[in-house]
Order: C-alpha cells, then structure tokens, then sequence
C-alpha cells in the first residue's frame, strides 16, 4: 500500500529533513503544508496555509487523500509570542485531529518535546517516558508542546487513527537556527573562557536526521498488532555528554581554543542573571545572562530512549561527533567563501 | 616500601593495615592444614600474581583451588611466551604442546633465561602439575581446552610477529591477540565456576561480556605497559592507532613528540573504556549471586578502573622509569571498599569524574568520544 504522506511543516528544519529522506527512499506521495515555502520540489505538491484555520489544513488532507501524517510544525521555542504558541500548537493540532479523523487518516506522528517534561528546575537523570508532566511548565512554550502532546496521544484510536508523539531534545544541524548560532554567538563576543558550574552535568543533544528518521520510524511501526501507538517517545543521540564540552567541541570547528577558563560556581551564576534580568527589565533590552541559560548550563538534562529502541527499531544513525561536524560545516563554508 | 607511597594518604594507610590483617588472620589456620605441595602452589600464586593473589584467596575454597591451579597453568605457559631469549622454533611447538604437558607428571621446564621473572615457577611445575590433577575431571578438561586455544593463539602471534615488523596493525588483530591471552581467561573462570554450581551466567549466553572482562583487563596493562614492553621489543599498541600521531612507534617516547604522544595514549585510554560497559553488564549478572564471587569479578575491574584513570592522559606513560601503577594503599582501599553493587557504582563514578576531569583539552581528537564513554559508564548506575 502506497502511504500519502503530508510533512506539516515541511519547510522547517525538521519537516525539510523528514522529506528529504522520503524522497531519497523513494516515496511517490509526499505533501508538505506550511505557512511559508522555502522549498521547490517538483515532485512534492506543497500547500501554503495557516494551521489555525481549520479549513486550510482540512482542504489539503482532503484533496490529497492523506494517509499518513507527520506534524513537525511549531514556532522557535525562544519566540516571544504566546498567543501563538496557543494558536499553533494547540488550536492547530486540534484543527490536524479533526481533520485526521473526518476523512480517515491512519496515522499521525507529532513532534513533542523533552522539555514536555520539564518544570524549570528539576534535573532530569536518564528519565524516561513514565515520567509526569509537571504541575507548572517552565513556559508557555513548553505548556502547548505538552498540551498537543496530550490531544495527539487521546486521538489514538479515533476512527481507526493511530498517534504516536516524538520528545527530541536540543535538535540541532545544518542550518539550524537556534542551537549553533547561540554557540557562535557565545564564540563571537568573546566569552569562551567563561565556565559556569564544574562541567559534571551531562545534556543529551538530537542531530536532526536521527530526529526525521525517528519520525518516518514511527509511520512505518505504527500498527494495531503492536504496542507503539498512543504513546510517547524521547529520541535522543543516546550519547550524554558534559555540558561545556560540547561547546569546546563546536568552538574547536572553528579552530577555536579557549586560552584559559575562567569557573564560577553556580550559585554566583544566578546572582549575575538575576542582577542582569533586572537591568533588561529597566532598560526594556533582552538580557542575553538569564537564570534559565545558568540551569541549562548546569544541570543534568538526559533521557533513557529504551522504549524507542525497543518500540519503534530506533537507534541513532549519526553520532553526536560527526553530528557536530556536520552542523558547523554550513557555517564553515560561508566563512570561506567571504 | 607499600607505606612509604601510601604515607601521604592517611586513609590508605589504615585501610592496607586493616587489609594486611585481614588476609592473614582469615586464612592462617586453613592454610596450616595444607599439604605442602599445595603451600608451594599458593606460595607461587603470591610470587607471580602480584593483587589479584589476594582476591583469588577471599574465594571459597572449592572455587579457590580451580582459581589459583587455572592461573598458575596458564601463568607457567605466559612464561614461556614472555621469554625473549627462548627461539621461535622451540618456543611455538612447546606453547602448541603446553596443554598436554599439563597432564604429564613430573613435567618441568629449565630453559628460561637467568632474568625471566617466574622462571622458578616452571622449574617446579611438577608442583603445579600434581595439585591440577587432583581437581575435578571437567575442571581440568576446561583448563586443558583453555590453554589449548591460548597456546596456539600465542603461538600464531609469534609466528605473525617473525615474519611482519609489526603483528598488531588493526584494532580487530588488537582485540584478537587480547581475546587470546585474557578474554579466553574470563570464559574459562566462568566455565570453571559453572562447573562446579556456582550461580554464575551461562557462558554461551554471556560470551560477549565475558570475553570483555578480559580485553579489558589486558588492555589497559598493555597501554600502561607500553615503555617497559617497547624496551623488550614488544609492540601491543596497534599500528592503526598510533600511525595517526606517530610514523614509527619508538617516536612516542621522543619529547618533541610528547603532545601527539598523549593524543595517541588518549585513543588507546578510550579503545580499552568502550569496553567497560559490558564488564559493568557482567557485574550485573553476578550481583545477585555469590557474594564473593561477585568480589572476585568486581575488585580486579575497579582496580583496573583506577589504573586507567592514573594512565590517561599521564605522559609517565611514556617515561623510560617511571611505572604508572596505582598506590598499593589505594589498591587496597579499593578492594575493602568493593562489598556490593553500590558501593562499586559510588568507585565507578568516582574515577569517571577523574577522567573527565583530565579530558580537558579539545585539541584532542578524542575529546569528545572520551566523554561519551563516560557518560555510557555513568548511566549504566542509575
């Protein structure tokens, strides 16, 4: 059976990937709806459209008789919008289910988030998918990821629908717009020397193609004979690593080598970021030093991804390593080339 | 000699007095009870084994006489091997022959160099012989098969090593010659300890994890061995490895060369610790069994955990003197304190936090693979 695939938001960084390797394995059906085209494939039929109109989503699952849907969509989680945090991951997911059930989709694969499970504070220790959602999110972001998550998982079983939903966390890539630049940027003003806390704390990192195989993953095993629909997945590189020495591996892309580190402990971390914050408050600026950044930079932050190993087949195609490398190399190149 | 290098470590020194007594007040009165030959044998033991006499002695007596027989064959056998000044055309044959030497009594061997450390061992292995024919028929049939496939495996590396320059060249060749000479070991001490119903894993089951104690324990004594073995003309390391950092394995000891040298000792330190996560898995499945065979298997790995910690990133590595080797105080220290799973996690994790504390220069190709080891490691205790 040939599946119709629609990638929503397929034009964004993820979405872009899930198609690519679609295309690579030779799939004929492929649509992509976004609010945005970025991308010219002659071979996908690509629909521009708001996913909190109802009826634009609904059009494009009608028409192209979808069989299959992966539903990357989502505004940058550093976006300042919570409104539309609410429009598109929650009323636009609701809009995708509704349209999913009326016309008979088989399967819906969402793209969740770790952070669905994190309150802003607690360490996260090789936690898997038996852990809570917290009783208050970190932010508003956070909150509508984890509210989708919920519709998406609910949904299972409606009118033979089978869901699943994906938490990668710190996706990053080529291209990517918010995890290499933030390191960059760090490169760029100077402060690589700075270290807060003693680097014991290991983060898990995503590289996005481990991310879009995961998801065409989840479409391939989602089935009634099994056990992987209405359920939650963290996908992850499985590799853990100390904090700043993933910064140290990034900066080392770009033959840059810390001359010294300057080591402050926490605490003393978040008495500059709260100092900093309250001056962004005054002077109505973006602080760059906020409390959030230093417990990013300081806390445990990985998962176990056993049930995506045992479930869905996962396993992690490129390593966190060469995922590094192959992130910066856009980066790189452009700077040749100036 | 031990308390002079453990004198600046108060808490080594107490815990090698408490572990001195320990060891003598336990065994004395059995050991009074022995016939001399066996004295002789567990005598041998303490002279060639150096710790890993200690650990086998805290075994029952039943799995301690398979332990110590099993060693002192195969030591006997790695004497031969080790000797330089022993030809290649004797030296295959007897190694190709040892495991049916092993059944003739009054065997000896006298043809050992002056300076071949053990040699005393074979010019008395009548001794061995006798007290390994008194085991039981399936133990020794396990020995005799073990010393079998090691002996033509060594002997296959010499032969390899007299007509190339260099026998290790591939990190597989690597795993092969350390599955030869140790993690043949670790499957016939689980054969063994099967063999007379200890609560141990099945071996066919658990061969992968098995062999892995042993590739473990043997690389990182042949990384921390690499200058006394290369004064002897033995080359371990393999050539894969360190042509990234060096065109010819004697330039590692050369100063100008001693960043590319610590780079090169990096890769061998992560080589020997992608192997660790399945010694851990072995520990595992003995943690709910035999309290002191979990001992057995636990000490000689954290031991060997702390060696690596020592040697990584430890340009001595490469110092024509100095020898990297863990203060006796501190061995024993670890010893004490290996009682449980929890305890060994708390070890584990402590000397993974000395590792990454070292990993701190990104220059190093293997940076960050060395951190992932290490995050591997960490979780395998949550």
């Amino acid at each position: 059976m040939v599946e119709n695939y629609l990638i929503i938001g397929g034009d964004g960084f993820v979405g872009r990937w899930v198609v690519e390797m679609l295309i690579k394995r030779g799939e004929t059906s492929i649509t992509v709806f976004d609010i945005v085209q970025r991308y010219f494939d002659k071979e996908i039929k690509h629909y521009q459209g708001d996913l909190s109109n109802y009826d634009d989503i609904s059009d494009c699952i009608e028409k192209e008789n979808i069989t299959a849907i992966i539903h990357t969509a989502s505004p940058p989680h550093d976006g300042k919008s919570e409104g539309l945090f609410w429009e598109v991951n929650v009323e636009g997911t609701k809009n995708v289910i509704e349209a999913c059930v009326k016309f008979g989709v088989k399967k819906l694969v969402y793209t969740s988030s770790s952070s669905v499970v994190y309150d802003g504070y607690s360490e996260l220790i090789n936690t898997d998918e038996t852990a809570p959602y917290p009783e208050k999110h970190m932010n508003v972001y956070n909150e509508t990821k984890a509210a989708g998550e919920k519709l998406v998982l609910e949904a299972n079983g409606r009118n033979g629908l089978l869901t699943c939903a994906l938490r990668p966390c710190g996706i990053f890539g080529p291209n990517d717009r918010q995890a290499i630049p933030g390191f960059i940027k760090v490169m760029e003003q100077g402060q690589t020397k700075f270290q807060i806390g003693n680097n014991e704390n290991f983060v898990d990192w995503t590289y996005v193609e481990n991310c879009a195989y995961a998801h065409i993953l989840a479409v391939d095993k989602l089935s009634v004979e099994n056990q992987t629909a209405g359920e939650a997945y963290f996908i992850t590189n499985g590799t853990p690593v100390p904090f700043w020495d993933l910064c140290r591996l990034i900066w080392a892309q770009f033959n840059h080598y810390p001359p010294y580190i300057l080591k402050f402990p926490s605490s003393f971390g978040f008495v500059i970021a709260s100092l900093a914050e309250l001056a962004s408050y005054i002077t109505g600026k973006e602080p760059g030093f906020t409390r959030f950044r230093v417990r990013f930079a300081t806390t445990n932050r990985y998962f176990n991804i056993n049930k995506a190993r045992n479930r869905l087949g996962y396993e992690p195609l490129v390593d966190l390593e060469e995922g590094v490398k192959r992130a910066c190399q856009p980066v790189l190149n452009s700077l040749n080339n100036n | 000699m031990e308390f002079i290098t453990s004198s600046f470590y108060p808490t080594e020194i107490l815990a090698l007095i408490q572990y001195k007594f320990l060891r003598s007040n336990n065994k004395s009165k059995e050991i009074s009870s022995w016939s001399e030959r066996k004295k002789r044998c567990y005598q041998f033991l303490e002279m060639t084994s150096g710790s890993f006499s200690s650990i086998i002695m805290e075994l029952e007596q039943e799995y301690r006489d398979l332990i110590c027989m099993f060693y002192l064959v195969l030591r006997g056998m790695d004497t031969i091997e080790d000797d330089m000044t022993i030809p290649i055309d004797k030296k295959i044959p007897l190694l190709r022959t040892f495991h049916e030497k092993i059944s003739q009594k009054d065997w000896i061997f006298t043809e050992n160099g002056p300076n071949e450390k053990d040699r005393q061992l074979l010019m008395e292995f009548d001794v061995v012989i006798e007290e390994f024919l008194l085991l039981p028929k399936e133990c020794q049939d396990i020995i005799i098969d073990i010393t079998k496939r090691m002996g033509n495996g060594m002997a296959d590396y010499i032969e390899k090593t007299s007509h190339d320059r260099y026998s290790i060249i591939t990190i597989k060749e690597f795993d092969e010659y350390c599955h030869y000479v140790a993690g043949l070991v670790g499957i016939g001490i689980n054969d063994l300890f099967n063999a007379v119903g200890a609560k141990v894993p099945s071996t066919s089951k658990n061969s992968k994890i098995i062999i892995s104690m042993g590739l473990f324990l043997q690389k990182i004594n042949i990384v921390r061995d690499f200058t006394e073995d290369l004064n002897e003309n033995r080359k371990y390391w393999p050539k894969q490895i360190w042509t990234k950092y060096v065109e010819e394995i004697d330039e590692l000891i050369l100063p100008e060369n001693k960043i590319s040298s610590i780079y090169c000792l990096s890769e061998m330190i992560l080589n020997t610790l992608l192997h660790v996560i399945e010694c851990l898995d072995y520990l595992f499945t003995v943690k709910n069994g035999d309290i002191l065979i979990f001992g057995f298997a636990a000490k000689p790995l954290i031991i060997a955990y702390a060696t690596l910690a020592l040697t990584f990133k430890n340009y001595n590595t490469f110092a024509v003197k100095n020898k990297v080797k863990i203060r006796k105080g501190e061995a024993a220290k670890l010893v004490l304190q290996c009682t449980d799973m929890y305890e060994v996690a708390r070890l584990f994790k402590e000397y993974t936090k000395v590792i990454l504390k070292k990993n701190n220069d990104s220059l190093d190709p293997n940076f960050m693979q060395i951190n992932i080891a290490c995050g591997q490691v960490n979780i395998q205790f949550l």
